[in-house]
Formats: structure tokens, sequence, C-alpha cells
């Protein structure tokens, strides 16, 4: 190519790439946004979502697999053994600690806690991060002596 | 401005108000400056909102949606509340006076050619008989006080994009200087009143579309020597965000700067609303008869959607490129443009 064609076509191509990318971006403009509303309308979470865990009381057998499962031991039982009568009385999970590994769900014999979709749990304290899932009971004093609580 | 000058004694009588008769011109002058800058102001507004809003769509996201309710239509005077309120930081090392001094070059500058701009064939300021080399001569002064600001500022990014600025406005004021040629060749005046009014009947008789296209491709020079003048992608070289923080109003902060941000988007509307009447038929609709201000603006308008378009597709060019564009591509093609024009209007 001769310099005189190189010239010309360079500015050819100089405009024409820009319509190009002008027709891209017009695309775009019309296209529908991305962007979503986040604190207005919630995202919806996948259906794995590892997110804060959802606990079922009434499953619970309190056998502390799930506390013994967990690699950062954040997870709290408080159990009442009564025979066949099982209370839980306590059940935290730090969520400072917490790194949504799942290792506590698989291993629980009653399959009574999973990984949730809810993810909006921050605090500024950190008493509020520990998050209590057992409703709270009041116990009698025969209750409170055997109530065992394992941290591991 | 002079019908303005009529029409007040009768307005003033009416509302029961005695001026003295050698006070008139001096009060429609006064009107029709401030009538001019609240335009400029509030259209810089409106423009930063649309610009924010479509750059937001072009990138698939919203733009601004909370400010104002619905669509963030409010922005930009929330924008302007806090601009008013920040503190007007001088640096230390500045050199105070013309620090101070160099926003007022570029906004006058702006405002300025704004009175020569034909809205429609009754408002306008004024229409000078040389109303286009007006506009573009009075537009130049920007650069001084783009320069001064840089040099001023005592910040060696500033100074870059001072010393961009200056090299840009060489590179681009020739090309756009000679595009508006062809048209005056063509409308044999450099009044803006009579080049739109040469364009009456229609679209096919406005400018852009007439054989042999001499003006079609001059329309895109000026546009394209347009938005370099503007400081606007793709030759935004001497503010380059990611290069040298703000260019040269780095240093400037609460009104001064937002002074050079207003006169960036009136600036905009500027050069929209010239190439509209220089080539677009200003006031003239696309059938023929069809006359209003409004498709003044509606072309103007398209020009200034074009302008963002632009902006939010091409990345920036390097100085040596821009350089490369104003010299060796802009001026030979526009300097082809006004010979052809000018052969073709003397052997017709």
């Amino acid at each position: 190519m001769t310099a005189v064609t190189t010239y010309f076509s360079d500015v050819f191509k100089g405009l024409w790439t820009a319509m190009v990318g002008m027709s891209i971006t017009l695309r775009y403009l019309f296209s529908k946004p991305v962007t979503e509303m986040y604190p207005d309308v919630k995202p919806k979470t996948p259906t794995r979502y590892r997110g804060i865990h959802v606990f079922e009381e009434e499953k619970c057998i309190g056998c502390y697999v799930c506390a013994k499962a967990c690699p950062v031991d954040c997870i709290e039982i408080g159990v009442v053994r009564k025979g066949k009568e099982i209370k839980i009385t306590k059940f935290d999970i730090d969520y400072q600690k917490c790194m949504f590994c799942d290792l506590c769900c698989e291993p629980c014999p009653a399959h009574c806690i999973h990984m949730g979709p809810e993810f909006e749990k921050a605090s500024f304290t950190r008493r509020g991060t520990i998050l209590q899932f057992a409703t709270p009971k009041t116990l009698t004093e025969e209750e409170k002596k055997i109530e065992k609580i394992a941290k591991k | 401005m002079n019908e303005l000058a009529n029409f007040l004694p009768t307005v003033l009588s009416r509302s029961g108000l005695t001026v003295p008769s050698a006070l008139i011109p001096v009060l429609a002058m006064f009107l029709c400056a401030s009538i001019m800058a609240a335009f400029m102001g509030l259209s810089a507004a409106v423009l930063v909102w649309a610009e924010r809003k479509l750059a937001g769509h072009f990138q698939c996201r919203l733009g601004p949606v909370y400010v104002g309710g619905k669509f963030g239509w409010l922005q930009s005077i929330a924008d302007g509340i806090k601009l008013l309120l920040k503190e007007d930081i001088i640096p230390d090392q500045a050199d105070r006076p013309l620090f101070r001094l160099a926003p007022y070059p570029v906004v006058i500058g702006v405002l300025l050619a704004f009175i020569a701009v034909p809205f429609s064939e009754k408002l306008m300021v004024t229409d000078f008989n040389i109303g286009v080399f007006f506009i573009l001569a009075v537009l130049t002064v920007e650069v001084f006080g783009v320069i001064l600001a840089g040099w001023a500022s005592n910040n060696k990014w500033a100074l870059l994009g001072a010393m961009r600025a200056a090299v840009q406005m060489v590179s681009y004021e020739i090309p756009m200087g000679l595009a508006i040629l062809p048209v005056v060749v063509m409308a044999q005046s450099l009044s803006l009143k009579t080049i739109v009014a040469a364009q009456s009947g229609g679209a096919l008789h406005w400018f852009v579309f007439q054989p042999p296209f001499f003006m079609a491709v001059s329309f895109l020079i000026f546009f394209i020597a347009g938005l370099a003048s503007l400081k606007r992608a793709p030759f935004d070289l001497p503010e380059a965000e990611s290069e040298l923080t703000a260019g040269f109003h780095t240093e400037y902060s609460g009104m001064r700067f937002s002074f050079f941000f207003m006169a960036e988007y009136a600036g905009m509307l500027l050069v929209s609303a010239v190439a509209s009447a220089l080539y677009l038929g200003g006031w003239h609709g696309i059938l023929p008869g069809q006359e209003s201000v409004w498709w003044f603006l509606a072309k103007t308008g398209f020009l200034i959607f074009v302008m963002i378009w632009i902006r939010w597709t091409l990345p920036r060019l390097r100085i040596d490129q821009i350089v490369y564009v104003g010299w060796k591509v802009l001026t030979p093609f526009v300097l082809a443009c006004v010979v052809g024009q000018s052969l073709w209007a003397t052997l017709r």
C-alpha cells in the first residue's frame, strides 16, 4: 500500500470503528440495566446459598456433632436431658468467627441445621453478631444442675 | 434586544413604574444578560443530570435515581448546593490573583458567545453581522482561562493539563474556523440569522444535505473540532482524570470548580446550537414552513445527545494523536471542502 491509500484507509477506519463502537453503546443504552436496587429491593439468593443458618429446634437431639465439626468453633450448645426429653437451652453461633463453610450442616444426624438465604446480620456490637437460635426457656433448679454446655 | 428595548416602556408604564428613557437600553441589556446567564446555568444543570443519566444507561446502570423522587431529576440542584457550601480552597503556593481570576474568562467566554445564538427568528439577543466569527473568537477566550488556571495552581498535573489544552487548541482551532467557511460561502453572510434564513424550506434545504456534500463533511469536522474545543472525550486530555487527577482544575474546589464545570456543559449547548444553526437549518423544521424555537432546541438536544454518546463510547486519544488528527486529517479535509465549495459556488 502506498502512503496515500494508507492515509485514506486510516481516516476511513477511524470513522468506521468509532461508528461500530457507537452502535454497540447505543444497543446497551436500550438494554435493561443490570442494577440491583439493593436496600430497597432485596436480591433473590440462589437456592444453595450459604447464608445465616436456619435451625430447627424441634428436630435437634443435642448431639454436639455440628459444634465438633465446626473448624472455627463458633457454635455453642446447651442441652438439658431428662430421660428421652431433650431441651435445647442454648444454640449460639458467633458470626464473627463463622466462615459459612457448611461443615456443621453435613454431619448433623437429625438434619436440623441448614444454611439459609439470609445475609443481612451486621451489627454495631460484638455481642450482636452472636445469634441465639434456641428459644429462650426458664429452667428449674434441677434442670440447671444437669444442663450441659458444650463449646466443643 | 432592540425589540425588547422598544417593548419595555409599555410594560413599565402598565406596571406603573417610571424609568428615565435613557435607562431603558441599559435595563434591556441587563435583562438580556440575566436571562442568558440564567439560561446557561439552568441548561448546565439539566445537562449534567442528562449526562449522568445517559452515562448510566450506556453502561447498563441506572444513573442517579434517588434525589427528587423519580429519575433523580434534582441531582444537579443538590450537587449545586453542595458545591456552593464547599470551602473555597486556594493552595498556599498558588498565584493567588491569577488563581482567583482564572474561572472568569472560561465562563465569560461561553456566556458572551450565547448572545449571538439565534434560537428563533425573533428570539435572539442580537444579530451581529459577523455572528459566527464572533462566537468562534469569544469561545477562544475559554482557553486563556484554562491555561491561567493550570499555571496559577502551581501543580504539575494542572500545568500538564494546561499545556495540553494549549497544544490541543492550536490543532483544533484552525479546522473549526475553516469549517464554517463553506457555509459562509453558501449563505454569503457571517450573520447567523441570515445563514439560518438561507436554509428555509424543509430538510432538503439544510446545508448538510446540500449537494455536493462539502458542507456535510465540514459539519462533521466542525463537530469533531467542537468536541475538542469543549475538552470532551475523546479529546479530554486537559482533564484526563485517570492521568492528571483533574487536569487544569485539580486545585479548584467549591464555586470556582463549578464555574469550570458549568462552562463545559454550557459550551456543549453552545457548540451544538451553533452547529445546528449553521448546518441543520436552525429554527426551520423538517417539512417546509415549519418554524419554531422548539425545532432549534430539538436539533441542539440531539447534537448534545451525540456528544454524550461519543463520550461514553470512545477512549481518550493520545496528545500526538490529537495533533495528528487536527493538522493532518481535519485541516486538509476542511481545506478541500472550502476550495470545493467555493468552486461549486462560482461555477454554478
